[in-house]
């Protein structure tokens, strides 16, 4: 089985609003949330205040979920915990591995049968290693990751 | 020949010594391992003499010292004691005639002292004290710069005596050791004591401003006198954490310490080096350590109350008469705090006046240090006078048990420092408290709350409190009603207009005084109960009975207070009758109501969240330990309290209205302020865990107020953690009800709630294609973290009902974690459930029971192992995720095993059972352990989780490791290596352990013939490897030797064999016998069967025979 976090685009997510407001101080570690206007995942989150009877305030280390490999893109923010935070609907997919094709690209079919083709075989390590597999005939599982129209 | 060598050494030190353009790095190894050679050779001593007679390069010299000593230890047993002696007149001739650098002289030195100290075990001193005799002619008689030189002698040679780090350094075992230092302070030390004195005494008589060389004669003489004081009692204080051991003296000391001038000489030194800061640290050194006397010379009662009479006045004299300075006031009290501990007995027999003067004092100094620490707090800097407030502190609690607290004398003390305390805190004018300028930095959270930080002084101050009801009470309700009231004047203007910037800060103000009162309130009030039953303390209870008993308070009017909090009336009827404890709760309820009145008028956000955890933290302590007290465990019982707080009064009905309510309110208003809530949930699940009150609590309508208030929030409102808090308190409660139907129906009215959330969102029809919507997500969320809570709450007495509830659901979470296997909130919060399920409900379970968790754990552990076996991932911090994981399925497999250690269940009947423990443990273990890379064992808390496990599976289940599949196996002995060689001292433990545990096991049960006991073997040499070569350190040492010995009664020819390798490696044959003999003394006299007995004699072999060959091994 492989997993694979890849970026594509898709045209609008049928019109509904790509975020959900949420008090800051109810998200958590390995939640989401956005960053500097990217879906994050939080990777750290710890509170502090302003002075010792200040309010709290909520300190946020997250890391764009698009990306990977050697250029991790990480983003903080401090923000008070009352505020309300931006937080990308993520929905994460499992598709079959059907086929790669000579250009590179997979051909995945959904649980329900849905077959998509528009995906490129991912760079680095993670892309050898699923052609390998899929070239010594494993079944592979692909986990699509979607988040913001990407 | 020997110039050659010296020239080629010179040669390479100076290549090593080049800056880095000028060498390459082949010339730098090259030179290096130049060196390396030359500290192995053998015999070097006349080639070292040479060197030091002939070369001028500093860098050889040293080197040529090292060698020296390095040699002396190898081979000190096979020189000559003609060639020791010439050797050790050679070298000190050298340091006194000629101009050596500094660190080649201290070199040379060392290596004297080396001398000395080996020669002294064998001749019983004697060429130690003709080297005393030496030099302390050269330090009467010479000049400065040989005195000097004189000084660093005795010093290096004290130094020898007392490391006990170097221990093994010098190839003796740590008894030798002890006994050589025995003999060195019994005849020696004393000399050397009793020298320094009388040329201190000679010192005293000029007066500072200090020439140089006096200045450095006088500051070495009281380093060595320091070094004596403190040297003694090294040995025996080695497992204390007292960084100074008690000056432990032999009645053959008397003459010297009883000596009238000694006491006064030392203080009157002290007096005139107090400000000359190279010497003054080590003078007060010296008095500290005279003020911990004891020991043999301290022989009568008689002798001991001299000594104190003496010391006080001498004491005295000095703090009456100077003013103490921040760096002194830690050394000062330091005396204070030994006089007491060790003199507390006697200090009542000092004369009268003496003893008052003395409290005065001590007294007088805490303030000082008090006001300083209040200084030093706002600069942040130095902290001299808060570590010496703390000393004095402990001395005080002390003191304050020793002596009747009735008199008067004492309760003038307690009131004066109390006073003084309060003022510390508070801002002017009623208190000192410097103000931060309206200094507006972060605060982490994770910084202690002064509640933490400062609790042991708090826990004087409640005990100085507590001398003095009557003075602390009043005073303390009376701060808290100014403060309430300005407060409320303030937001009350507030609410009118906007603040200004004065304003502010004066709110600030009033925010900090509320904080710092409660905080002292609550320790005068209540003594901290870790364990034990939170009770009234005592001398409250008296004072409550006493104040009612004279009719100054009625219970009457104390009832009237507690209805009034409520109502808008400032001033309660009768108000001034009220009793004053309850006057000081009016208040704290007061102020719960002045934050929901603050909210009301959406001023909210003004008020400071740490007030408010600093009241929930007040409550919770108080309602402990008062709020419907168990009566029969009173001797007395004041009227007014047990009137108005005692079970099935009115009163107390409406003080957990009033609690509950606030804590209502908080989970309502303030979702924001993660700590408060913290604190405010602790309240609510301590003051329902105590049986006999939650009876009284649970059937409130305030009680269902909060249940509903839970179902009634939307889902994801609260923050994580607090959820799973208010369930543990709700589940907790409800054990208070005795009668099942009750019990029955009061958790079906938690529970059935969640139920019904759980099924309408799993029964939905298009389940599997809406579960990624957040909202669902929402609610998952927050039905798991209910289910911790639930987890975490249950007792033996509800653990049934609770498991009937929550094993359903557990069944279906392996579903839900393949389902959700993509959500790492949601993926963890289900390990956690089961890991809190195991750690908190197993050990009550049935064993039906225990086995539908351990059905439903397995299932869940392999779905957990379904989705991620091989998994490969794109995402950055791919790696920390699984180690958070990891770190929560080793729990839940920890936890799991525990049920074979402590099960409480009460019908053990043994029913056929086909999952036991051990199959959800090995299950999980063969599934974490090729995840178990070395990256991710360098988590330290992971790593040192995946060892303890390891262990523990082996301590219980042997047999079922032994029979582990081939490759599972080699994985499991790889990674046992990997902790031996890769990571700290107490996983090389678990390692050993564990090695240990499975050779015992193979040799009791005779498997030597299996793959296990083969994959075991190869421990053997490399265990020995590692011990030889230093690589195991010494607290790890004997249980690296038992293992060792398990070992070898399993492969006795093997270890025949690497005995033999280890003793045909050593090229020069003297060495290989001496190790050839080192190996038979190790194993004479033990029997190889692997028991308790021959495995302690092999032990104590094995810690000798490593000392030994230490000394003349050299093993890379």
């Amino acid at each position: 089985m492989g997993d694979i976090d890849d970026t594509h685009f898709e045209t609008g997510d049928s019109g509904a609003s790509a975020t959900y407001p949420m008090q800051c101080s109810a998200l958590r570690k390995n939640g989401f949330v956005m960053l500097k206007s990217r879906p994050c995942k939080i990777v750290e989150m710890s509170t502090s205040k302003t002075g010792k009877h200040g309010h709290a305030k909520v300190h946020l280390v997250g890391i764009d979920i698009f990306s990977g490999g050697k250029n991790v893109k990480k983003y903080e923010d401090i923000c008070p915990s009352t505020h309300n935070m931006d937080v990308p609907h993520v929905k994460r997919e499992d598709y079959q591995l059907t086929d790669i094709s000579d250009d590179g690209y997979l051909s995945l079919m959904s649980d329900n049968g849905d077959l998509r083709e528009d995906l490129k075989v991912p760079e680095g390590e993670v892309g050898a290693q699923l052609r390998a597999d899929y070239d010594a005939g494993k079944d592979i599982l692909c986990t699509v990751l979607k988040s913001c129209g990407e | 020949m020997t110039d050659r060598i010296i020239s080629e050494l010179e040669n390479a030190a100076g290549i090593i010594m080049a800056p880095p353009n000028v060498v390459s790095n082949e010339q730098r190894h090259a030179a290096e391992s130049i060196f390396i050679d030359f500290r192995k050779s053998k015999s070097p001593y006349p080639i070292c003499r040479e060197i030091l007679e002939k070369s001028q390069n500093h860098f050889v010299l040293f080197e040529a010292a090292e060698v020296l000593k390095v040699a002396i230890i190898r081979e000190w047993s096979f020189l000559l004691d003609s060639d020791k002696v010439s050797l050790r007149q050679y070298l000190f001739e050298y340091i006194t005639t000629r101009e050596a650098a500094p660190f080649v002289r201290d070199r040379i030195l060392q290596v004297l002292a080396i001398m000395v100290k080996r020669a002294s075990i064998d001749d019983n001193g004697k060429e130690r004290a003709n080297l005393l005799r030496e030099v302390e002619n050269l330090i009467v008689n010479a000049e400065p710069d040989k005195k000097i030189l004189g000084c660093n002698i005795i010093t290096n040679l004290m130094q020898e005596y007392a490391s006990t780090v170097k221990s093994t350094d010098v190839g003796l075992p740590w008894e030798v050791h002890f006994k050589a230092k025995k003999q060195f302070e019994a005849t020696d030390l004393k000399r050397i004591f009793q020298f320094c004195i009388y040329l201190l005494s000679e010192a005293v008589k000029t007066d500072p401003p200090y020439s140089e060389s006096m200045l450095q004669l006088t500051g070495y003489l009281l380093k060595i006198t320091e070094n004596v004081l403190t040297l003694i009692g090294i040995y025996e204080a080695v497992y204390e954490a007292d960084a100074a051991p008690a000056l432990k003296l032999t009645s053959s000391w008397s003459e010297i310490i009883f000596s009238p001038v000694l006491l006064p000489l030392m203080f009157q030194i002290y007096w005139k080096v107090r400000d000359l800061e190279q010497l003054a640290h080590h003078s007060l050194t010296c008095l500290v350590q005279l003020a911990s006397l004891s020991g043999g010379i301290v022989s009568s009662d008689e002798v001991r109350h001299k000594y104190l009479h003496a010391y006080i006045m001498t004491l005295l004299n000095l703090v009456s008469n100077v003013t103490i300075k921040s760096k002194e006031s830690l050394g000062v009290s330091n005396i204070v705090r030994k006089l007491v501990i060790f003199f507390i007995h006697d200090m009542p027999k000092l004369p009268d006046g003496v003893m008052d003067t003395l409290l005065d004092e001590f007294t007088r100094l805490t303030c000082n240090f008090s006001d300083g620490a209040a200084l030093e707090q706002s600069s942040e800097e130095d902290t001299y006078f808060s570590d010496a407030f703390d000393n004095m502190l402990e001395a005080w609690s002390t003191i304050i048990q020793e002596f009747s607290p009735t008199e008067n004398k004492l309760a003038e003390c307690s009131k004066r420092i109390f006073n003084n305390y309060v003022q510390c805190h508070l801002a002017p004018p009623d208190g000192c408290r410097q103000s931060n300028n309206g200094d507006l930095e972060d605060i982490e959270d994770n910084e202690d709350k002064d509640r933490s930080r400062y609790k042991d002084q708090l826990q004087t101050i409640g005990v100085f409190g507590r001398v003095v009801p009557s003075h602390t009470l009043p005073l303390l309700f009376k701060l808290l009603e100014a403060r309430i009231e300005k407060l409320v004047v303030q937001l009350e203007s507030m609410h009118n207009r906007a603040m200004n910037i004065s304003e502010a800060a004066s709110l600030d103000n009033i925010f900090e005084d509320i904080h710092w009162i409660l905080l002292i309130s609550g320790h005068v009030l209540c003594m901290d109960s870790d364990g034990e039953t939170p009770m009234i303390p005592s001398e409250i209870m008296q004072y409550s009975i006493e104040q009612n008993k004279r009719n100054e308070t009625t219970l009457d009017a104390t009832i009237k207070a507690i209805v009034a909090v409520e109502s808008k009336v400032q001033t309660p009827p009768d108000f001034d009758q009220c009793d004053h404890v309850i006057r000081i709760v009016f208040n704290v309820l007061k102020l719960c109501i002045v934050e929901d009145y603050a909210v009301s008028i959406t001023l909210g956000h003004f008020l400071s969240p740490e007030v408010g955890s600093t009241l929930m933290w007040f409550l919770k302590r108080w309602c402990l330990s008062y709020l419907l007290p168990v009566e029969n465990y009173y001797q007395e019982l004041s009227p007014t309290l047990i009137g108005c707080l005692g079970k099935d009064t009115d009163c107390a009905k409406l003080v957990v209205k009033y609690v509950i309510a606030k804590i209502q309110s908080n989970l309502y208003y303030f979702q924001s302020e993660p700590i408060l809530l913290r604190d405010t949930v602790d309240l609510f699940c301590d003051i329902v865990c105590v049986k006999q009150k939650s009876t009284h609590i649970i059937n409130t309508d305030s009680m269902r107020n909060l249940i509903r208030l839970h179902q009634e929030m939307e889902p994801g409102t609260l923050p994580p953690n607090i959820l799973r808090g208010l369930f543990k308190g709700f589940v907790l409660a409800g054990v208070a009800l005795q009668n099942p139907a009750d019990m029955n129906s009061y958790y079906e009215m938690i529970l059935t709630p969640l139920q019904q959330r759980c099924k309408s969102i799993v029964s939905q029809e298009n389940f599997t294609r809406i579960f990624h919507e957040e909202k669902v997500q929402k609610v998952v969320i927050d039905l798991l973290e209910c289910f911790i809570g639930i987890a975490k709450g249950s007792q033996m007495a509800s653990v049934e009902i609770l498991f009937c509830f929550l094993a359903p659901m557990l069944s279906e979470l392996p579903v839900f974690l393949t389902i959700y296997n993509n959500y790492q909130v949601i993926v963890q919060l289900i390990l956690e459930l089961f890991g809190q399920c195991a750690k908190y409900m197993l050990c009550y379970l049935s064993p039906l029971d225990s086995k539908r968790l351990y059905e439903s754990s397995l299932a869940m552990v392999q779905a957990y192992a379904k989705c991620n076996t091989g998994r490969l991932s794109t995402e950055a911090f791919a790696e920390e995720n699984s180690f958070q994981d990891l770190a929560l399925v080793l729990d839940l497999l920890t936890f799991i095993l525990s049920k074979d250690c402590i099960d409480l269940c009460a019908n053990a009947n043994n029913e056929e059972i086909n999952v036991t423990a051990s199959d959800v443990s090995l299950f999980g273990l063969n599934f974490i352990m090729p995840l178990m890379t070395l990256d991710l064992l360098k988590y330290p808390s992971l790593c040192a989780q995946y060892y303890r496990l390891l262990v523990l599976i082996n301590d219980i289940y042997p047999e079922k490791i032994c029979n582990l599949p081939q490759d599972l196996l080699r994985t499991l002995l790889h990674s046992v290596e990997l902790g031996l060689t890769n990571f700290g001292s107490d996983i090389v433990q678990a390692c050993l352990d564990f090695v240990q545990g499975m050779a015992t096991y193979i040799f009791r049960h005779k498997l030597l013939n299996t793959p296990f006991a083969e994959g075991l073997r190869p421990f053997l040499k490399l265990i020995m490897d590692l011990t030889l070569s230093h690589q195991i350190n010494s607290d790890t040492m004997s249980s690296a030797s038992t293992c060792i010995y398990s070992l070898m009664c399993c492969f006795q020819e093997d270890y025949q064999m690497l005995a033999q390798s280890l003793i045909d490696m050593q090229s020069d044959p003297m060495i290989a016998e001496r190790l050839a003999a080192a190996f038979t003394n190790l194993t004479s006299l033990v029997a190889m069967t692997c028991d308790r007995q021959p495995k302690l004699r092999f032990r104590d072999n094995f810690e000798k025979f490593i000392a030994n060959v230490h000394g003349f091994l050299l093993v890379k």
